[in-house]
């Protein structure tokens, strides 16, 4: 599998514990890659890496093979990147943006730029200046999108959208992945990365603390169940069955209790013995899983909060 | 190759305003003091001071001219009258005897000594000892005579001319030895007149004239008194001779003024009328000279001076002039500010160096700053960099966006001034085409040095605050410099000058433009161009050289 | 007793944009979400709580005193957090923190140094240089500095990283505890669905439903997807399961609601009443897997969006 973007033991030390610290990760073409972490945690440090802005203090990071600071522009020609803050240039209106993007990426037809424009409901002869937030950051969208290229660089694309707008964009990158682009994305919002992305990593403190195979975390047999009882001796006799519990609400008589698709039908025949209030299912998500992993960080003597 | 046509786009639409308003407001300034300055009549004010001048130092010779001829009409009376002292004429001859034998015996001395006989200056050494050694001899004698030494060494000098023009004069007869003496007398006058005016460097004509002139001169007051004395009751009366040499003089002023004034052979009335009124007022310049020399010399006899002195003083007041009465350090001022070049300070010291090169200051700091640094600072730098273009491409493309607006600008103003130069007269006005466009180039290259040092700290800073503070900040630094500098130049006059201000002229690249020595047509503002386009050419290429290495904040 | 009232209140700024006929009351004790997009109304709305607008029509009240005349008396006891953070440029965080206290008149210490211990905030630095959650942050702690009896925040969480937003609903869950009365106006589900009592959604400047904040969190009706191993499995499933009979999404009887041949599933709507029931039945057959599928707080949101897909609160242009 080609591996598209790779980083190698990339580190960038600003001082004071800033900076990225021994970051190695590839992204295979035709995958959807999320980064995710807090505020200052080095995301956008590692795609300025990626993007050649800045150059690597140790380690390597190459795009298609190439270098991405000395060959930086090259890698361009196939890369589509929407920056984290969105701050346009001293011009007009967003259709003078689009051109003169368009300009520099050599683009020759505007027609796949008018069909986003259309799809995201932009209206691009308004001032470049007097755009709310959504607005900029759709015509940021089209600037990265119309150009088509094999390989996109997103920095918190959703920042500022609205629910409905963010639902747009995430159908729009899944199209994108339908027609074989490489893609990363970094975001502070589990849900989004969870919809669209194949693997996510967890960025914190400067360093990759996992990576997680989005595709498995869905597809996992393992699940979670909260249960609460009516009375009191169900939810104690419960309690002395076999099964995995994971939290244990006395006051509410409730149980959460985690079991394998396997064991579903047993649980059902143990549980037709009692009488219950309800059960419902503790989703095991993205979320979850790099929380339990931060908090292991934290018992480890790092202080998340 | 390294350039962005996309780029390059993006930039001038961002930036056209800004360089349409300066451009504009330039040249319209510049039109304005051009021309405005042009219709004054700001030369004509000097060029009248000048004449002022000119006019005194001439009055000074004339009235010099008419003290100097009253003297010697008056001297020339003087001997006259000495010379018909009776006691004089009856021993004329035996005096000039007298005088001459110890003349000649010097002349032989010298003679035998050196084998031919003395002329020129071992004349003159002769005669001097001859003189000398009489006077010490014949003291008592002399005593008796109402003469001065001077006077007495100056008669016995006229005696030696005689007896070298006339060796062999028959001293017997009185009559013949007086009027010889007084021949030689006027031969004198005359070639005293000739070398006063050699010595002041003017030609053997004009030197002769004067000799012509001195010669009539003399010869009338001798005439004049010979006439009177030998009318009956004849007394010697100084005044009635002072008045005749008065009205002589006013005369004689009179006709050379006039002659001076006609330069035809026949003369329209407009020039007899006009050389008329100058001969008028020249006369009566002459006039006033004359008394103001009597008066004084009224006032200082009695005084401790001595009669040579009270003389010279009184020649001194006669031939003053206006100038001669200002303070010194005032005549001077003013004729430096009449030979100032009110255009050459104010067209290319303070337009050009100053007001022409603040507002595309203004243009270069802004606009330099928003080519890179601006960008980069707000983050619109990303959208060009997530583009195939190299940095060097994109720094390449500012710096020539940023050189060519300006050489657009210069041009236009540059027009401006070629044609506002043209309105108010072309070559002849005080400043020509040639110069204007040195001006311009100065001014081009001046805001180019600038252009390369603001576009290099655009180029290295990442922050606009930076840009700005040390790139426009250094810049506006500069030029108050030259502003306060301009006040100790030697383009103000010394009057306003204040010397201690010139050293604000060092810390400011705008000196470098020097205006001065292109009005001159000296040659030393072309290498001075060449520092201003050295110090563009390698700021421009350290900020192209930085803006590729360093890392970007995007 | 209501602590805020907003009465029919209408403010047309011309191009559909603005609120009309606005009302709803907020509770002691109660924390209020506002839910709604960009553009819809929260930010007006608010704007008329604390006096800063005068309504066209209708009234807003907080103490009972009228907003906009009494804003003085009101914004003493009210701790507001604007949804634009725009601080003075040039201030550390101390001096911003200084000027503003010096401005409330506040006495107690305390209460920000415990907040910006909880929040771990430096106030050290200088406001240029901060991120913009640290600038949140230092908005948090100066408007609540003084321990305020309301709290009306407007987007207080838009901005910040996953760990942060968690520290802020924390710190709304225990001012509740506290007996404060909140209004929370914002875009983003989780908090919304973390924190409040009541939810009102807001489209176009108009309230199209206030609902209680458990109708979501424990909702009783719920949808499980139930799936099989093999087609016969599915099969016989369908042909003995009773169907489920709803009425306005409301589950009266249990039962299979959609069949998903293909990807052998089904979907079984179930009221927690009938639960048991619900077991005693599913425990004869042999199943794959089980799971739920929930009720968010985002799809109930959609619900009221998506009817007319037309994105409603956007800024429409004028050509």
């Amino acid at each position: 599998m080609e591996e598209v973007i790779k980083a190698e033991h990339l580190t960038k030390d600003y001082g004071g514990g800033r900076g990225i610290f021994d970051i190695s990760f590839f992204i295979t073409k035709g995958e959807v890659f999320g980064f995710v972490g807090t505020n200052g945690s080095g995301k956008t440090t590692t795609i300025r890496h990626i993007m050649g802005f800045i150059k690597p203090k140790n380690g390597t990071v190459t795009v298609l093979g190439m270098d991405a600071w000395k060959d930086a522009c090259k890698i361009k020609e196939s890369v589509a990147y929407i920056p984290g803050e969105i701050a346009f240039p001293d011009l007009t209106t967003g259709i003078e943006f689009l051109k003169a993007q368009a300009e520099l990426l050599g683009l020759k037809s505007m027609d796949r730029a008018e069909e986003l424009i259309k799809r995201l409901q932009l209206d691009p002869s308004a001032n470049l200046k007097r755009m709310s937030k959504g607005m900029k950051q759709k015509t940021a969208i089209v600037a990265a999108l119309m150009a088509d290229k094999d390989i996109l660089i997103l920095d918190e694309p959703t920042t500022g959208l609205d629910p409905l707008m963010r639902e747009t964009f995430l159908e729009l990158i899944l199209e994108e992945k339908r027609k074989g682009k490489t893609i990363l994305m970094s975001s502070q919002m589990f849900d989004e990365l969870e919809e669209t992305c194949d693997r996510v990593a967890l960025i914190y403190d400067g360093k990759i603390i996992d990576i997680a195979d989005v595709n498995a975390l869905k597809s996992s047999t393992i699940k979670s169940y909260k249960i609460e009882f009516l009375d009191k001796e169900d939810y104690l006799k419960f309690k002395k069955l076999k099964y995995k519990i994971i939290r244990d609400q006395e006051k509410y008589y409730q149980v959460t209790v985690q079991i394998d698709d396997s064991e579903i039908n047993r649980l059902f025949k143990s549980l037709s013995k009692y009488k219950l209030k309800f059960i419902s299912e503790i989703k095991f998500n993205l979320e979850k899983h790099f929380k339990d992993i931060l908090e292991k960080e934290v018992k480890g003597g790092k202080n998340v909060f | 190759m390294y350039f962005s046509k996309a780029l390059f786009k993006q930039s001038m639409k961002a930036n056209w305003v800004k360089w349409l308003c300066v451009t504009v407001a330039t040249c319209v300034m510049l039109a304005i003091v051009i021309i405005v300055l042009g219709s004054l009549a700001i030369n004509d004010i000097r060029d009248s001071l000048k004449d002022v001048f000119e006019q005194a130092d001439q009055e000074g010779y004339l009235n010099e001219n008419s003290v100097d001829s009253y003297e010697a009409y008056t001297l020339s009376v003087d001997f006259a009258n000495q010379l018909d002292d009776p006691m004089l004429s009856m021993f004329a001859g035996t005096a000039y005897n007298m005088a001459v034998s110890g003349y000649q015996e010097k002349i032989d001395a010298y003679t035998e000594a050196n084998g031919q006989a003395p002329t020129g200056e071992a004349l003159e050494t002769i005669k001097e000892e001859a003189a000398t050694e009489f006077i010490t001899e014949n003291e008592s004698i002399l005593a008796m005579l109402n003469m001065t030494d001077e006077e007495i060494s100056q008669f016995l000098y006229i005696v030696y001319m005689t007896h070298d023009n006339n060796p062999t004069l028959d001293t017997t007869n009185n009559e013949t030895v007086i009027t010889e003496l007084k021949e030689s007398f006027v031969e004198y006058a005359g070639l005293t007149a000739y070398n006063l005016y050699i010595s002041q460097g003017e030609t053997e004509e004009v030197a002769n004239g004067y000799r012509l002139q001195a010669v009539e001169l003399a010869n009338t007051a001798i005439n004049s008194y010979e006439q009177k004395s030998q009318e009956e009751g004849f007394v010697y009366d100084e005044e009635v001779f002072k008045e005749e040499a008065n009205e002589y003089v006013i005369n004689m002023i009179y006709t050379q003024t006039y002659n001076q004034f006609i330069t035809s052979e026949t003369p329209t009335e407009e020039e007899i009328s006009n050389a008329e009124q100058y001969a008028v007022a020249a006369k009566v310049l002459a006039n006033t000279a004359i008394s103001t020399y009597e008066l004084w010399i009224d006032e200082l006899t009695g005084s401790e001076m001595t009669d040579a002195e009270i003389k010279a003083y009184a020649k001194e007041q006669a031939s003053a002039s206006i100038t001669d009465q200002i303070p010194e350090k005032v005549a001077e001022a003013l004729e430096e500010l009449g030979n100032m070049d009110i255009y050459g300070l104010i067209i290319g010291s303070i337009f050009y160096r100053i007001a022409g090169i603040l507002l595309p200051m203004v243009f270069v700091i802004m606009v330099a700053n928003g080519l890179l640094a601006g960008q980069v600072d707000s983050g619109s730098m990303a959208y060009v960099l997530s583009t195939p273009t190299k940095r060097r491409t994109v720094a390449c493309t500012q710096m020539a966006y940023l050189m060519l607006s300006l050489l657009a600008m210069f041009l236009l103003v540059t027009v401006t001034s070629v044609i506002s130069i043209w309105v108010v007269g072309g070559n002849n006005f005080a400043i020509n085409f040639a110069e204007i466009c040195l001006f311009n180039l100065g001014a081009f290259l001046t805001m180019f040095a600038f252009a390369g040092y603001c576009f290099m700290c655009s180029a290295i800073f990442n922050r606009s605050k930076y840009s700005m503070s040390i790139g426009g900040g250094l810049s506006i630094f500069m030029l108050v410099c030259t502003i306060l500098g301009l006040f100790g130049s030697n383009v103000v006059p010394s009057a306003m000058r204040i010397d201690a201000m010139n050293v604000f002229n060092y810390f400011s690249i705008i000196s470098l433009f020097d205006t001065v020595s292109i009005l001159n047509g000296t040659i030393s503002f072309a290498w001075k161009f060449a520092i201003l386009a050295g110090i563009a050419i390698v700021t421009f290429i350290i900020g192209v050289f930085r803006f590729e290495k360093k890392d970007l904040p995007l | 007793m209501n602590i805020i009232e907003v009465d029919n209140l209408t403010q047309d700024y011309g191009h559909g944009r603005g609120v009309f006929d606005v009302s709803f009351a907020i509770r002691e004790g109660e924390v209020f979400g506002f839910l709604g997009p960009n553009g819809a109304g929260k930010s007006t709305t608010i704007r008329h709580i604390m006096g800063f607008s005068r309504p066209q029509k209708g009234e807003t009240r907080v103490f009972n005193l009228e907003s906009f005349h009494n804003y003085y008396k009101i914004l003493s006891n009210v701790g507001y957090l604007p949804g634009e953070i725009a601080l003075p440029e040039g201030l550390t965080g101390w001096e911003f923190i200084k000027m503003m206290s010096d401005l409330r008149k506040t006495k107690d210490k305390e209460r920000l140094i415990y907040l910006l211990k909880k929040f771990d905030l430096n106030p050290a630095v200088s406001t240029k240089s901060m991120s913009l959650g640290e600038k949140r942050k230092l908005a948090i702690v100066t408007a609540f500095m003084d321990d305020p009896e309301v709290l009306v925040l407007d987007e207080p969480t838009s901005g910040l990283d996953p760990v942060m937003q968690q520290v802020f609903i924390d710190f709304i869950k225990e001012e509740k505890k506290r007996g404060k009365t909140i209004l929370l106006s914002s875009h983003m589900f989780n908090e919304v669905e973390a924190t409040c009592d009541r939810i009102a959604i807001i489209k176009d400047g108009r309230i199209v439903t206030i609902f209680n904040a458990n109708f979501i969190k424990h909702n009783e009706n719920k949808l499980y997807d139930i799936s099989f191993d093999k087609l016969e499995d599915l099969d016989n499933f369908v042909k003995d399961f009773p169907k489920a009979k709803l009425k306005d999404d409301l589950v009266v009887k249990f039962g299979v609601k959609e069949i998903f041949k293909n990807q052998l599933s089904v979907h079984v709507a179930v009221n927690d009443k009938q639960v048991n029931d619900f077991i005693e039945m599913i425990v004869n057959y042999k199943i794959k897997s089980f799971t739920e599928l929930k009720l968010t707080l985002e799809d109930y949101f959609m619900t009221f969006y998506r009817e007319d897909k037309d994105y409603g609160g956007m800024l429409k242009w004028k050509k």
